[in-house]
Order: C-alpha cells, then structure tokens, then sequence
C-alpha cells in the first residue's frame, strides 16, 4: 500500500452541521430491534428537500473561518469532498466559493469519495500546504445521502444520516509528519453504487421505476444499493492491514493514539474490528447512535460531536481510517494541537 | 473442530436452540438467514477459521454443508 508522509499541515479547527430535523429509526419491520442492534443508529438527522450538502458544508464553513478569525481573502484552496453535489456541473466547490465570498485567487475543485474521501482531503490538502501552493485550506466534506435512499430498501434505509463539514488547515514549517496510507480496488464498485441516472446508464422511466429486489427490499436503479456482505468482506481483508501499515508509518504502538476514528458504517463492523484488531476499545470514538452512517462526514461530525474535550486539553495522536465505496480506503496517523472544535450546529434555512 | 461443532456455532448465530441445524437444512428456508446472518456468518469464519471468504461464495451456498465446505478441511467428522 502507498504510504507518505506530509508535514506542512497545522489542523487549524473543525465545524460540523447536521439539518435540524432530526429522525428516529421507526419502521414496520419485525426484527427492527435487530438492525438497530447491528447498525448502532438509534436517530439520524435527514435533510429536507431545499437543504444541500454544500449549505450544510457553508454553515460549517461560515462558523469556523469567523472562530478562527480567518479573513476570506486569506484561503487559498477549497476541497469540496462529496458524492452529493448540487449540481452536474459546475463544480459545487466553484459555487461556494462564490457564496462563501472566498478570492479569485483561490482554487477550488470537487473531489467524489465517500467514505474515504476526509482522509484523501486531509492528503490533497496537506500536499497542496507542502508544494507551496496554499498557505491555508478549507476542507468541506460532506454528503445527503439520505436523498438517494430507498425507504423500503432495509440494507440502507436505517443507516444513514446527512451532515457537512469544513476542516481549517494551514502552513506550518516543521510539523509532525501525518502519515497517510490510500489504496484502492475497483473491483468493488459495483457493491455500493447507484447503478442509474448519470452517462453509463442514462435516466428513463425504467431506471426510475421501484423494482422489488433481494431480500424483500424495494428500489429504484437510481436509489443507492448496498451489498453489506461484501463491504464486510473487503473491510476486514483490507482495513486491518492499512491501519497496522499507519501505526508502523508513525511508530506508533497500538497503544499510543489517543483516539481511533473510523468512517462510521456501522457499529456491529467497527466492533468487530476493533476485537480482531486488538484495539484499546476505550479509545475508538463511536457517535452513530444519533447521526446515523453520514458517508464522507463521519470522521469530521463524529471528531466534532465526541472529541472536542479532549483535544483542547492538549496535544493528541489520531488515527483517522476511512475505507468503503469504491473500494477505496486511506488512513491517517495525525498529531493535532489544540484544534478550535466547533460544537455540532443544527441548520435550518431562515 | 468438527461439523457438529460448526452446526453448533451456527445455531448460535442464527439464534436457534442447540442442535437444531442438520447438514442437509436448506439455507433458504431458515428465516433468519438474512444479510445480517451472512454478515454473522463471515465473521464466524474469519474468527474461528482465519479465512476471509467473498460474500459472493456465501451466496452461491444452497445448504448447511455447502456452508461448511467453505472451509474445506478445517472441519472434521
């Protein structure tokens, strides 16, 4: 697996917004208790029709350049991370720009991961910082996947949630190095995808159509589809290895981080490795329980929501893994100081 | 260990009493052999067994044994 390190990257502070409604995980299912058991997702917050990832990302955005005191003129790269732009084209990251009131200077692009997609963030930017092309970046990442669920589809329909994020990161000559571990197989692709509704398979009134499917569960080719035996599979071949190859990259111990936070899929997956892996299970984070799985948000939201007492008590060792659609995975061994943790906001449109 | 040992563990899965599954038990007509027993199921081999197995493979099993063929000769009895 490809590892680098990267040491020119100062994570400046972190914000995260979540739309105000929030949902509880009912449904007419006889073994509802036994999802939730295995999902760990209790409530997820769901965006309604006129609320985008990027407002939500913008929110995010807004709050932590004001806490940080970050003029706007001051960015020089946006990475909008998401696999629910707004739009075809242009680029969503281009449209916050504008709205963000960010220089003509800055560069912007859009970047589509899912679940892996903070830690390749928290790469681009931090190689962007080293090269000297950008002295501070924002970082938004996030996804509305609730808008491309099947309700009637049980693999998927009490999972997920919706949250943006913005990550403030910037030049510092001298950091600790963040290790960073990616990799990928595209042979999983077609394990977590929305088959329709873009150029290979254009939308028609059959790829719209709900279709039952297996296991009794209902949806449309341009709904999501999951096939949650296979993601465990590729988890547990590949997530083991990538976060052990980040341990070693840093020379760090089991032991030693201060906190592990995965990509959060789903509770019964993330215990699981965390029991073959050995891990000190203290200091895995979980905040599904009220988010639900947020996609490319959840290492961000659930940094936001259960970490911020203890990274301003002082300096902190993170492992950050990502790993999911694609089949894509990266990780980060980080050492962060005293970051500006913003609490979780709850947006709505005024 | 041996195949009844393995039934055993996959009693335990699928929540049944002990000594229910039989070798020849048709994975289709067990109601509780859902997604989330496969997701089980992968776990049991890769915690017993050591052996990460495609879900695709889990898939294409019609029975119990076919269930416990995936192991090959971990398995004896």
């Amino acid at each position: 697996m490809p590892t680098f390190a990267l040491n020119a990257m100062k994570l400046a502070g972190m914000a995260a917004a979540v739309p105000m409604k929030r949902t509880k995980v009912v449904g007419d299912i006889p073994d509802l208790g036994k999802v939730i058991a295995s999902t760990g997702v209790k409530a997820r917050h769901i965006a309604p029709a006129d609320v985008c990832t990027s407002d939500l990302c913008a929110a995010a955005a807004e709050r932590i350049l004001a806490r940080l005191g970050w003029y706007k003129d001051s960015v020089d790269l946006l990475i909008f991370v998401t696999q629910t732009p707004d739009y075809q084209l242009p680029a969503t990251a281009c449209a916050l720009h504008g709205r963000l009131g960010l220089a003509k200077s800055c560069a912007a692009f859009d970047v589509n991961l899912g679940c892996s997609g903070y830690v390749y963030g928290l790469a681009m930017a931090g190689a962007h910082l080293q090269a000297g092309a950008a002295k501070r970046v924002l970082l938004l990442v996030g996804d509305t996947i609730s808008k491309v669920v099947s309700p009637a589809d049980r693999s998927v329909a009490y999972l997920f949630g919706d949250a943006g994020t913005a990550t403030a990161l910037e030049r510092t000559d001298g950091a600790v190095p963040a290790y960073f571990v990616t990799g990928t197989d595209g042979a999983g692709a077609a394990h977590l995808q929305i088959p329709a509704g873009q150029f290979r398979v254009p939308s028609t009134e059959v790829t719209r159509a709900t279709l039952a499917r297996e296991g009794g569960n209902q949806r449309s080719d341009e709904q999501l589809y999951m096939n949650g035996p296979e993601i465990f599979s590729f988890t547990l071949r590949e997530v083991p290895g990538m976060i052990n190859a980040a341990l070693t990259a840093a020379s760090w111990g089991m032991d030693e981080p201060d906190a592990y936070v995965f990509h959060q899929a789903n509770r019964y997956m993330i215990d699981y490795l965390v029991k073959r892996m050995k891990l000190p299970a203290d200091s895995v984070v979980l905040q599904l329980e009220n988010f639900g799985n947020t996609s490319s948000a959840s290492i961000p939201l659930t940094i936001c929501a259960g970490l911020s007492e203890r990274l301003a008590r002082g300096p902190a060792r993170l492992v950050l893994a990502g790993f999911g659609v694609g089949y894509s995975w990266a990780t980060v061994a980080l050492t962060v100081d005293r970051p500006l943790i913003e609490p979780v906001i709850e947006f709505a449109r005024s | 260990m041996t195949k009844t040992q393995f039934y055993g563990l996959l009693d335990e899965l699928l929540e049944n009493d002990p000594g229910m599954l039989t070798g020849d038990a048709v994975l289709a007509s067990l109601p509780r052999w859902d997604s989330l027993a496969v997701i089980g199921f992968i776990a049991l081999l890769d915690q017993h067994f050591g052996v990460s197995v495609p879900a695709v493979k889990i898939a294409e099993c019609r029975t119990v044994d076919d269930l416990a063929a995936l192991v090959g000769d971990k398995l004896s009895g």
